[in-house]
């Protein structure tokens, strides 16, 4: 079969988040924690920004969560999204409490809400890059 | 009591360049242009200026020295401000605060920006657009999903918004019906053909709850101010405006922290500056509240006192930001149809509002007490002024 090739932007990882973008590969959704005082952050940062302390821990996190917020974009701001219009772009609130920005899978627009309950799920892009994107979680599935 | 610097200083001079489609000046020359037109305004000449605060640099690396060059002027005190569609108001305050500290007499402050032409040119579309990705766009966390823009970024707390107050398009719309409304007595400005709330609802989506009606001008142009001490406003040429009070607040930890998106800086910004002038909303007559996008309208009159958490929808759909209404607002038109410098030209129409130099019919009565909002940066910072007649 004729590969593919992936035409939406990848993600161009930092010194600090690689360990994010690698634990997706190992479907694994992880988030800095302090080890002070045991707040979790996101985006990954050098220090805690409630204490300052540079003692950080990575932590599985459950991958579930809830809506926050989302838009969907009509307009192609990327040309690797010109197929997938019309398309919701989440703000995903962990229930650990840190927020992150995401894709909604596997519904319409029209399905999504806020403080709607969802669940990671990740997708393989390319051999070398995972997203994590998100579901709704309807009773049944989890 | 701390020592305040209410009424200390004034606006003495207000300038703006032709602004719209203006393809034969660079952003430098436009903001050159409203500087020159708010220091002749004012009375004064380029050597009584010794202080300049501009915005930058989104263009211009070390912003304030090419303005200095071209204006001629060496000046005392001199900066540049980082803080988006904020720095504007900040830079009043910033004015007035470094006259205080004996740092300069008599500051140009200014913002130009050449929006309309730069996005039309060839290559200088957003990274994104072109399938590339360059320097200063985020690397990660957004583009990957597809997030891109100011409008979604925006629309984002929107959403928020309508779900937990259900704040409806028809309030949203209701805001960009009346600026424009006020747009069409506005010969300057970019777009004059009124609108109805149905066609609001016909325009083109863009973002989600935003469609094409939401979303500010892409404009040429720019504005300035000249800020001099009061007692020395008295002998200059314009009826003095004074600055009142202002507040600044900055919710640097994020949009998507917090309640941010929903409870702006504008809250604990207005309420410093309110506390500074010694007033609160009830005495506001005219309000010039930034509007890169209807609903950062909505929020601001929430956190600025106007109405309740929660209840800017009905409050802009009531008619209050009419010329007659309650409050007054975006006389000009606003971002939304005079034209988008990053709040620049609001701080000039509260001038003008306050001189009084508009025909009657573009005026909110008598009024004596404006306010302006300054909102931007990554959608976190927020500076607030208020100014006064005489």
């Amino acid at each position: 079969m004729p590969q593919v090739e992936y035409e939406k932007p990848l993600p161009l990882p930092s010194e600090l988040s690689a360990p994010f973008w690698e634990a997706c590969r190992r479907q694994e959704l992880i988030v800095q924690r302090c080890q002070n005082c045991h707040a979790f952050r996101f985006p990954p940062a050098i220090l805690c920004p409630e204490c300052l302390s540079e003692a950080t821990e990575w932590r599985k996190v459950s991958g579930k969560g809830k809506i926050f917020s989302f838009v969907v974009f009509h307009r192609v701001y990327h040309p690797g999204f010109q197929a997938d219009l019309p398309y919701t772009v989440a703000l995903i609130e962990l229930e650990e409490g840190p927020r992150l920005v995401s894709n909604i899978v596997g519904c319409s627009p029209a399905e999504v809400t806020c403080d709607l309950p969802v669940e990671v799920v990740f997708e393989d892009v390319t051999p070398e890059v995972t997203l994590p994107k998100f579901r709704l979680r309807r009773q049944g599935n989890g | 009591m701390a020592p305040t610097l209410k009424d200390k200083y004034a606006i003495v001079g207000v300038g703006q360049s032709p602004i719209g489609e203006v393809p034969d000046l660079d952003s430098l020359s436009l903001l050159a242009v409203a500087m020159k037109t708010a220091i002749e305004d004012a009375g004064l000449t380029n050597k009584e200026i010794d202080g300049l605060i501009t915005r930058g640099p989104d263009d211009v690396y070390t912003h304030h020295q090419s303005m200095g060059q071209i204006l001629g002027v060496n000046p005392r005190f001199s900066a540049s401000l980082a803080s988006g569609g904020a720095s504007q108001c900040a830079a009043v305050a910033m004015a007035a605060m470094a006259i205080e500290a004996g740092m300069c007499d008599t500051v140009v402050t200014g913002y130009g920006r050449n929006t309309w032409s730069r996005t039309r040119k060839r290559g200088t579309r957003q990274g994104s657009e072109r399938g590339l990705r360059l320097p200063g766009e985020p690397q990660e966390f957004a583009p990957e999903f597809g997030l891109f823009g100011a409008a979604a970024m925006h629309a984002f707390g929107c959403r928020r918004h309508m779900h937990l107050y259900g704040t409806t398009k028809d309030q949203l719309g209701a805001i960009a019906v009346t600026f424009r409304r006020h747009a069409t007595k506005n010969p300057l400005a970019q777009m004059r053909e009124p609108i109805t709330l149905d066609d609001y609802h016909r325009a083109k989506p863009i973002v989600e709850p935003y469609n094409m009606l939401d979303c500010s001008l892409n404009t040429d142009g720019a504005g300035a101010v000249v800020v001099t001490r009061a007692e020395r406003a008295r002998d200059l040429r314009q009826t003095p405006v004074s600055i009142m009070g202002f507040g600044q607040k900055n919710n640097l930890r994020g949009w998507f922290h917090d309640d941010n998106m929903v409870t702006l800086g504008g809250a604990e910004s207005a309420a410093a500056a309110y506390r500074m002038g010694g007033i609160g909303p009830e005495d506001v007559d005219v309000a010039q509240i930034y509007d890169c996008f209807t609903y950062i309208v909505l929020v601001t009159l929430e956190d600025y006192g106007f109405c309740k958490k929660g209840e800017g929808g009905p409050f802009v759909a009531s008619g209050a930001l009419e010329l007659d209404g309650a409050l007054p607002a975006n006389t000009s038109g606003g971002q939304l149809s005079e034209g988008h410098i990053e709040g620049m030209l609001q701080i000039v129409e509260a001038v003008h509002q306050l001189r009084r130099d508009h025909p009657p019919d573009r005026l909110a009565k008598d009024a004596e007490i404006a306010i302006v909002s300054g909102h931007g940066g990554n959608t976190v910072c927020h500076s607030t002024l208020i100014l006064r007649r005489g």
